[in-house]
């Protein structure tokens, strides 16, 4: 399968944190046949490994995605959301979703209308509490079908934009799970020492929760985490990236010495990469890898993305191969002796 | 009889870092019922009680002991404490309470006015106790710096079926736990009650005693909100229908195959159920489900009124059920 | 080791490199078993032979709250962000030190003449603040100061007044000289263990993976702590107080003090004449939190020196609290 058809299967597939089944089951038998072992384990993490006699590497990326869960159902058979991670409430008046009851229900979210409201309400945007789902459906029918719990997901749109942009939900943190598939597509090519876990995480947007555990099971002695960043918007602050090249982000919560190994491979092999500071947390997978156990070095690449948490994540497709190149790279550059330089 | 226990638990003194006198009561309660008893570095009591299954699987069950207070920070020159909160308690709370140290000197809490702008929200920082003395002096012979204060213990019947107590989080979890294991008998599986510390300043004692217990299964026992009372509307939880089983909350989205277990035990014990999304809050299932290299873990809840308040309200019936539940689920496939 | 070197050592949290090789340096001549670990912790052993006395360890973190690069602007100025919390109305008009080279830098501001009212008014925040190092364009900048370079307030130690000091970093160079202090001293027969912690300004990072693999019976925190006790401070606002001797914390926002572990540090410090105080506040959070909670859990304690303007680039506390930290927690060994 190409790294961009496996972007578009993976996008469509519902997971929300804590409920990822589906999503683990199809990057378990995608990544199958390019390493030694898979396995899936409690927390829904899909760890695939690819065997050498060095060093452990453990790669991240997570499959988990936001979206929105049934919190109540109305006596007029309107469907209350809550929340699974950040969803960001501007996006959904007006939205198409599918509601995942004992049938699959197409529903539309709607809000009170507007020449409805008062002067100040209007000056405000929408809450999640004022919104609810419609699934045009009579209130017993509802009651019938859908119960609190059941997984709201947002639409999928596969988008191809002008100069190999791509516009589709779920890029985070999805499109790094499609670089991780890339790079292990290209290590049957290239020798290794490094014994090199893939895992693709469960539960990142509420919290990092699979990368903790996942990470405590596996006990690497160093960890590259993926995840996506902000790219250039109109009237973004300042330290959002560009949009067309990957950044590799330097702060206290990450190994510096690693991350200055992961620059070389990337200048030997002729890929540019950014450079963000992050002062404290980088809110992603790598904080909770890097204080598992005892503490495991970890470096952070990240893939620039704008909208980021819409249904219209935007990247750079061109990025995702080359984010495969370079963790296959990486994933052969690394020597036992780079222990001996980790507090120099 | 649940009810016994729960109104002798609900006795007990006991803030976060100061449980020793829940975990006391518990040993009391279960001696000769149990295979072992022990306290950890945190003041966990872990309590095993196994099963002659050699396939059995090990499930922790936690509910945690401690519940909330005003920790005294300051005494002033008049013999006035100043405090802070030890977990979620707020000056709306407290203030007009009677409350209690761990040797039984009673105080009330008030708030002092706030002259330059009357209709200001006050914070912890304007509530005070009044233990009745008349300086500093006085009222070190009495209270230290470091010490806790909780609200008053009480147990008021309110109609047929509802309780009401200032501890009612998590004490009457506590006692479902302690009746879990006077009368399991010959379970299926391995069950490791642990009586946590520390919960409500974030779920510290279920953290450690799950890597210590590294369990098979996690189940957490906790309150839940309530959204049957007026203008309350979320969660979907009432009184008196039935415990509920978490889908998720804060802390924890429930491993789906415990929860499906959950619903598949309610349903085996003829217990109606209700479904939990709740927007804020967290239980040890939280902590005990990232344990090591991840725990399958779950939350069966009891709903509850005004949580945090002076007055917890349960009802008795959702006790019984929760407790049949449980019942049924240490003996499930 | 004398606390100006500490002190004026560079290592704001992830760039511990400078005060590490320091105390290394300085531990290496009071005990055998010195290892670096996964975090880059400087941990030091010395195997008891009592065993059934606690292992006890004691921690002190090596970092400090400072500044890293985060741009550069064409006319060559640095944009920067604080490592830690660093209250941005202390930084103007300051000085710095930037990298390991420690290249001289200034934090300026528009001058009072050219500001408006509502300037005046305004905090300056850190996407208004700007590190000057002289440099001519943003090459020379970039060049000098990478995205990324780490940075400090240039503050020389000073003794003044009543036996008080000023000083960078007192928080926690203050529990780093008492580690060493604790393994030049004690003869502790059961296991010990001297543990110098990174990363504890960014959210105890450093200490959580030291405590994983140490897991102790009991964990001492050896801290600096803000005093917050002068000026129109009202009682209940105040921490503690420089010059009553250690405080002992019943409570922070990441630990509950053990409750026996706590009454013994009081009463031993009574029975051996020690000054000491209660902190009288439940703020801040330390090391204690990562060792409670760490794998089975470890009993802990917190003894902090008080500070004033503990975020600041002068902190100020007082030399007979320092000794006194470091006299209880032998006192407390010795007890054992």
């Amino acid at each position: 399968m190409k790294t961009v058809d496996f972007l578009r299967e993976i996008t469509r597939l519902r997971g929300l944190s804590g409920d990822e089944g589906l999503v683990s089951a199809f990057v378990a038998q995608q990544f199958a046949p390019y390493c030694d072992e898979v396995t899936v384990d409690v927390m829904h993490n899909v760890i695939a490994r690819k065997k050498g006699p060095g060093k452990k590497v453990m790669f991240a990326a997570h499959l988990d995605e936001i979206g929105l869960m049934v919190s109540k159902i109305e006596d007029d058979g309107s469907v209350r959301m809550g929340s699974v991670g950040g969803v960001d409430p501007r996006i959904l008046p007006g939205q198409r979703v599918t509601v995942f009851g004992k049938e699959e229900l197409l529903g539309i979210i709607g809000a009170k209308a507007p020449h409805l409201l008062s002067q100040e309400e209007r000056g405000k945007n929408y809450m999640r509490e004022d919104l609810h789902v419609d699934v045009g459906l009579p209130a017993q029918r509802v009651k019938e079908l859908v119960q609190i719990g059941d997984q709201i997901q947002l639409e999928h749109r596969f988008t191809e934009l002008q100069n190999n942009r791509i516009a589709v939900k779920t890029c985070d943190d999805r499109a790094c799970v499609a670089m991780m598939f890339d790079a292990l597509k290209r290590l049957q090519d290239i020798r290794h020492d490094a014994d090199l876990y893939f895992v693709a995480t469960a539960q990142e947007e509420v919290g990092s929760r699979g990368a903790r555990t996942s990470a405590f099971a596996l006990e690497p002695d160093y960890a590259v985490a993926l995840d996506v960043c902000h790219a250039e918007t109109p009237g973004a602050p300042q330290g959002t990236m560009k949009l067309s090249s990957l950044t590799a982000s330097m702060g206290p919560y990450l190994h510096p010495v690693l991350r200055s190994k992961l620059m070389d491979v990337a200048k030997d092999n002729n890929i540019s990469l950014q450079t963000a500071v992050v002062p404290r947390y980088t809110s992603t997978d790598a904080d909770d890898i890097g204080s598992a156990r005892d503490g495991i070095p970890t470096v952070l690449l990240e893939l620039p993305l704008k909208y980021m948490h819409t249904t219209v994540e935007l990247l750079d497709g061109k990025l995702l191969t080359e984010g495969g190149r370079l963790l296959a790279q990486f994933a052969a550059a690394v020597k036992e002796d780079w222990e001996d330089e980790l507090w120099t | 009889m649940l009810r016994d226990t729960l109104q002798t638990l609900l006795s007990c003194y006991g803030p976060s870092g100061s449980e020793h006198a829940v975990a006391d009561k518990v040993r009391e309660l279960l001696s000769g019922h149990v295979d072992s008893m022990k306290t950890d570095a945190l003041g966990n009591l872990i309590v095993e009680k196994f099963s002659a299954d050699e396939n059995a699987k090990t499930i922790m069950i936690a509910a945690h002991m401690d519940h909330i207070g005003l920790v005294v920070t300051n005494i002033e020159k008049e013999g006035f404490l100043r405090v802070s909160a030890i977990g979620g308690i707020g000056p709306k709370l407290v203030s007009g309470r009677k409350l209690v140290f761990a040797d039984g000197t009673p105080g009330v809490c008030a708030i002092e006015p706030n002259k330059k702008d009357p209709s200001a929200q006050p914070g912890l920082n304007d509530v005070f106790i009044d233990i009745g003395a008349e300086s500093r002096e006085e009222a070190e012979k009495l209270v230290s710096i470091g010490d806790v204060a909780v609200y008053a213990p009480d147990f008021t019947q309110l109609g047929r079926h509802k309780v009401a107590s200032p501890a009612m989080d998590d004490r009457c979890a506590c006692a479902l736990l302690v009746e879990l294991l006077m009368y399991a008998d010959n379970q299926k599986h391995n069950i490791v009650g642990v009586f946590t510390t520390q919960e409500e300043v974030g779920l510290r004692g279920a953290t450690v005693a799950a890597f210590t217990v590294q369990p098979d299964i996690g189940l957490a026992l906790d309150v839940t909100g309530w959204g049957d009372t007026p203008e309350t509307d979320l969660p979907a939880v009432k009184l008196g229908a039935g415990p509920a089983v978490k889908i998720m909350d804060r802390s924890m989205i429930a491993t789906p195959s415990v929860r499906e277990k959950l619903f598949e035990a309610a349903d085996m014990a003829g217990v109606a159920v209700q479904r939990e999304v709740l927007a804020y809050g967290g239980t040890d299932g939280g902590a005990i489900q990232l344990s090591r290299g991840g725990v399958p873990t779950g939350t069966l809840s009891i709903p509850c009124r005004y949580v945090h308040s002076a007055n917890e309200v349960i009802d008795m019936r959702d006790m019984e059920g929760a407790l049949k539940v449980l019942l049924q689920f240490v003996d499930l496939a | 080791m004398d606390l100006k070197a500490l002190t004026e050592a560079f290592g704001p949290s992830g760039s511990e490199n400078e005060v590490r090789k320091l105390l290394k340096e300085a531990a290496s001549k009071l005990c055998d078993d010195i290892t670096i670990d996964r975090c880059g912790n400087l941990v030091c052993r010395r195997q008891g032979s009592d065993h059934s006395k606690p292992s006890v360890t004691f921690a002190a973190h090596m970092d400090e709250i400072g500044f890293i690069v985060t741009g550069h602007t064409e006319d060559g100025l640095l944009r920067f962000r604080p490592i830690g919390g660093v209250d941005p109305r202390v930084v103007v008009s300051k000085w710095v030190l930037i990298g390991p080279e420690k290249i001289k830098g200034i934090i300026g501001a528009m001058a009072i003449h050219l500001q408006t009212k509502a300037d005046r008014e305004r905090v300056l925040g850190y996407d208004n603040l700007y590190i000057d190092i002289g440099a001519a364009d943003s090459k020379e900048a970039e060049k000098l100061c990478p995205l990324g370079t780490y940075a400090v307030f240039d503050t020389e130690y000073t003794e003044f007044g009543d036996g008080f000091i000023a000083a960078r970093g007192l928080d926690d160079r203050v529990g780093c000289k008492n580690l060493l202090e604790i393994l030049k001293t004690s003869d502790y027969e059961g296991d010990l263990c001297c543990v110098f912690v990174t990363q504890e300004e960014v959210g105890l990072r450093g200490s959580t993976g030291a405590a994983f693999h140490l897991q102790p019976d009991i964990a001492i925190i050896l801290e600096g702590t803000a005093a917050n006790d002068l000026g129109d401070t009202p009682l209940r606002y105040q921490v503690c107080v420089p010059g009553e001797g250690v405080a002992i914390s019943f409570m922070d926002h990441a630990s509950i003090a053990d409750k026996d572990l706590f009454n013994q540090m009081k009463d031993v410090a009574v029975a051996r004449g020690i000054p000491h105080q209660i902190k009288r506040a439940i703020t801040g959070g330390n090391d204690a939190g990562s060792f409670q909670t760490s794998g089975k859990g470890a009993r802990t304690c917190v003894l902090s020196v008080p500070c004033r303007y503990i975020h600041s680039g002068n902190n100020v506390a007082k030399l007979s609290d320092i000794k006194a930290q470091a006299d209880l927690a032998l006192a407390f060994l010795n007890s054992l």
